[in-house]
């Protein structure tokens, strides 16, 4: 695999040579600080981009070019990434050797005509189609309790800090809908194509010079300056008593989520000290929550914790009954203690450096992986792969409880299902 | 050990059975770091009773398959697979559905002695009454976690509903009070029953040697006996949905609906993987992304998230459909008026297959879907297909249209959710 970044003034591209994969994967990342009264527009305009464009004026259309371009795939998302919202175009279609000559080509001008040629009329977008996507993203938020986990997340973020990006909702708000027309999308849509960041991913097997001159061909955006804001988000100062809150559902399980913010890290610490330390918590199902949360006690079927390293945070999660509320809390905050007075052994430490360095070496085998590496490795200033796999070899036990002694259990949300359902 | 070309993907498929009856399927990849191995055994929920090594016949609680394939994970040395996997970075996990229950790991290192301990653990069952008492706790929260699911009780019910007799009315994990009186016994039972070798198959994909995999297999396992092949009681399921209409209520903001289309498909002249094609080829044309329903509805602002799917059995398939919507009786309509007035173009006929095929060729760079779809074919129709490729190509429109005519879009089920 062979990485050539290249700076094009206006935006980056980022070519990423790889022969093992069949087909060739495009991102087109927007980027810009993140501002909660405009996250509803973004999720918006989005949406829209994806019911029609000024050539193909319907969904419907859209699909069928798709799907005549051997299954072009087609997808749009948004995501928070520190002080940051982030918006993702991708594109992945088979290589011209197994559909036809030029087929990736048409596929690179479908995705142009998508993100560049909307379906507008006068400097507004159309007001039956913002109509449907206000009515489709009305739908959908007042569906957000339908996954608890999720919901929980949400309600977690805006206990612990509700004037934090880390509480914003991605999905956007009921409250905003309303003030949104067809004129205030457009401007919206018109700035994020005029004043966000751009970064251009292509994976796959093709020639950088062929690549290039169609890329410059079919991306052209205005000069803008490079971002300052930093990513990485600064959390507000630790509270000095701990802060627990519950809400009722209709449910017959409870959700618990624990915010757990991270203070003054070394950059070794971000990188490699707490990620492992993380994984020996509750990585998955060799961790300490697993093992005495769910095995020991029989508490959950589900318990995980989260290391978010732009964020500054580790969440905790788990699926209990609301009987088993205080006694879950009270394991989890004897397993935190735990990590902090290293109580875990040299085989823990050496399980999840083994992990990670797995993940490292097979990171060339997934396109997404490959991408967000590249986008991580900017954001947080990474060291190359082999170096940061030397690296984690080389932590040791009093580097993990060093940094896990900067994490502090801050924000209790209880999502209480109160259905007393036997079956 | 058997060399399977599998064409218009470039790759060779090995497969072998040992003489007990475990057949083998290895598809070694060159480019790859990573592998992914999985060893299952044909059983399922569906099984609801069965004649049992004493010859008597014995019905265990409800969710046992399940329960079984959580107890695979104590070990008598007390320690599990995850902590073994652990040790080299692997990850491993487990699954049970309807007609099987799989064991998986899947990581970039230790192969040889990853895929010893997976044959190790899966026939060295370690059931105490204290280890099953411990896991109804936690099998009791996973049961809550889906019922929690607005959906998922949904199909539930909608399972319910179509099915008079068959197992695929209840839920795999079965239920609370169902699971809290299972014994170490009942265990014992079941797996003495359905884990034997020739009820059995590994499949693997990714990097390996298979020849060196195949000798892991063979010293661990060709000793294994055979085993005698458990007589299930068979049931018989009648055509007619078991109930017409239904309202539930759940926790949702937005109703939802479910049809189930339940059809007889005795007389369609198809084999099992043909009439399968057929069957999603008329429903992705019906329902599918770019299909007219799909456009109509929603501008009429009526459908949000639809989901369909069919299920196949022997004798009768049935379809899927589930949605939201803020107008639940507009939307059913919508649909019925589908089942009857079915129409399907040509040209959507030939997009899809150029759809299908580009899948099938994409799905060769993931280890794991391959895997899977390598997993279907093998327990469905108990073999792979070396020439998918070549079945879809050769679909033809007239077959197409003469399923249609032999469907009755009569027989159905609906079930409303509305807010509590």
């Amino acid at each position: 695999m062979k990485i050539l970044n290249k700076d094009l003034g206006s935006y980056k591209l980022h070519l990423i040579n790889t022969d093992k994969f069949k087909t060739i994967t495009i991102k087109v990342l927007f980027h810009t600080p993140i501002k909660k009264e405009e996250i509803t527009k973004r999720v918006l305009v989005t949406n829209l981009l994806l019911q029609s464009s000024k050539k193909y004026d319907s969904r419907r259309k859209l699909t069928i070019e798709s799907e005549d371009l051997y299954s072009a795939e087609i997808g749009i998302g948004n995501q928070r990434l520190g002080n940051y919202i982030t918006t993702s175009f991708n594109l992945q279609v088979l290589m011209d050797k197994y559909t036809e000559e030029n087929n990736l080509e048409k596929s690179i001008l479908f995705l142009n005509e998508i993100i560049f040629n909307p379906d507008v009329d006068n400097k507004s977008f159309k007001k039956e189609k913002v109509d449907f996507v206000k009515h489709d993203l009305m739908v959908k938020l007042n569906s957000i309790k339908e996954t608890p986990s999720g919901y929980a997340s949400i309600k977690l973020g805006e206990m612990f800090d509700s004037k934090s990006p880390f509480s914003y909702r991605i999905i956007g708000y009921i409250d905003d809908i309303d003030k949104i027309d067809e004129y205030n999308l457009y401007e919206s849509y018109l700035e994020m194509i005029n004043t966000d960041y751009v970064d251009i991913f292509v994976v796959g097997d093709f020639d950088n010079k062929e690549m290039l001159t169609l890329i410059k061909k079919y991306f052209k955006f205005k000069k803008i300056k490079k971002p300052k804001k930093s990513y990485i988000l600064k959390n507000r100062n630790p509270r000095l008593k701990r802060y627990f809150s519950k809400e009722e559902i209709d449910n017959s399980q409870s959700i618990l989520a624990i915010a757990n913010p991270v203070y003054r890290l070394t950059k070794y610490e971000r990188d490699y000290a707490l990620p492992l330390g993380n994984l020996i918590f509750g990585g998955g199902a060799d961790s300490k929550l697993f093992k005495d949360v769910r095995e020991a006690n029989s508490l959950c079927y589900t318990i995980r914790s989260w290391f978010n390293k732009i964020d500054n945070m580790i969440i905790i999660k788990a699926g209990i009954d609301k009987v088993n509320y205080t006694k879950a809390i009270n394991i989890i905050s004897k397993k935190l203690d735990e990590m902090k007075k290293g109580k875990f052994s040299e085989d823990d430490i050496n399980n999840v450096k083994q992990e990670l360095i797995n993940g490292l070496e097979s990171l060339d085998e997934d396109e997404n992986a490959i991408i967000n590496d590249v986008i991580s490795s900017e954001i947080l200033d990474l060291d190359d792969v082999k170096t940061r796999i030397e690296t984690i070899k080389k932590v040791k036990k009093s580097d993990i409880v060093k940094a896990f002694r900067k994490v502090h259990m801050d924000t209790v949300f209880l999502l209480e299902g109160v259905l007393d359902e036997e079956n | 050990m058997k060399k399977i070309n599998l064409k218009n993907i470039d790759m060779t498929l090995y497969t072998e059975v040992l003489s007990n009856g475990l057949e083998i399927y290895m598809l070694p990849y060159k480019n790859k770091k990573n592998y992914y191995v999985t060893f299952a055994t044909r059983y399922g929920s569906d099984v609801l009773e069965f004649t049992d090594i004493n010859r008597k016949s014995y019905r265990p609680p409800l969710g046992i398959a399940h329960f079984l394939e959580h107890k695979m994970f104590e070990e008598a040395s007390g320690e599990d697979p995850f902590t073994f996997y652990a040790k080299s970075g692997t990850d491993c996990n487990a699954a049970t559905s309807f007609d099987s229950t799989q064991y998986m790991f899947w990581g970039n290192k230790n192969f040889n002695k990853n895929l010893e301990y997976l044959l190790r653990f899966v026939t060295h069952p370690y059931f105490t009454d204290q280890n099953v008492k411990k896991e109804k706790g936690i099998i009791a929260e996973e049961i809550k976690m889906y019922r929690d699911y607005p959906d998922y009780k949904l199909e539930l019910k909608l399972r319910e509903n179509l099915y008079k007799n068959h197992p695929r009315r209840l839920d795999i994990a079965g239920t609370v009070s169902e699971i809290n009186k299972i014994t170490k016994d009942d265990l014992y039972t079941c797996y003495n029953s359905f884990y034997v070798p020739s009820n059995m198959f590994i499949l693997m994909t990714g990097n390996f040697d298979p020849l060196i995999a195949l000798e892991v297999i063979r010293n661990e396992l060709d000793s294994n006996k055979k085993g005698k092949i458990t007589k299930i009681k068979k049931i018989t399921e009648p055509i007619k949905v078991n109930k017409e209409k239904d309202v539930i209520k759940g926790n949702i903001e937005i109703p939802k609906i479910a049809i189930g289309l339940k059809i007889s498909t005795k007389d369609m002249g198809l084999d099992d993987l043909e009439l399968s094609l057929y069957l999603n080829m008329l429903t992705t044309i019906m329902f599918g992304d770019s299909s007219l329903f799909k456009e109509k509805v929603r501008e009429k602002k009526i459908l949000n998230g639809l989901s369909v799917g069919w299920e196949n059995l022997e004798d009768i398939s049935t379809f899927y459909i589930q949605a939201s919507s803020i107008k639940p009786d507009e939307l059913i309509d919508e649909i019925l008026n589908e089942f009857n007035n079915i129409t399907v173009d040509e040209s959507s006929f030939n997009r899809i297959k150029k759809v299908w095929i580009s899948r099938e060729i994409r799905n060769v760079d993931d280890i794991e879907e391959m895997a899977d779809s390598l997993y279907y074919d093998i327990l469905k129709y108990r073999k792979v297909i070396p020439n998918k490729i070549d079945i879809i190509k050769n679909m033809k429109f007239k077959v197409l249209k003469d399923i249609v005519k032999k469907i009755n879009f009569k027989n159905y089920s609906i079930v409303k959710m509305n807010k509590e």
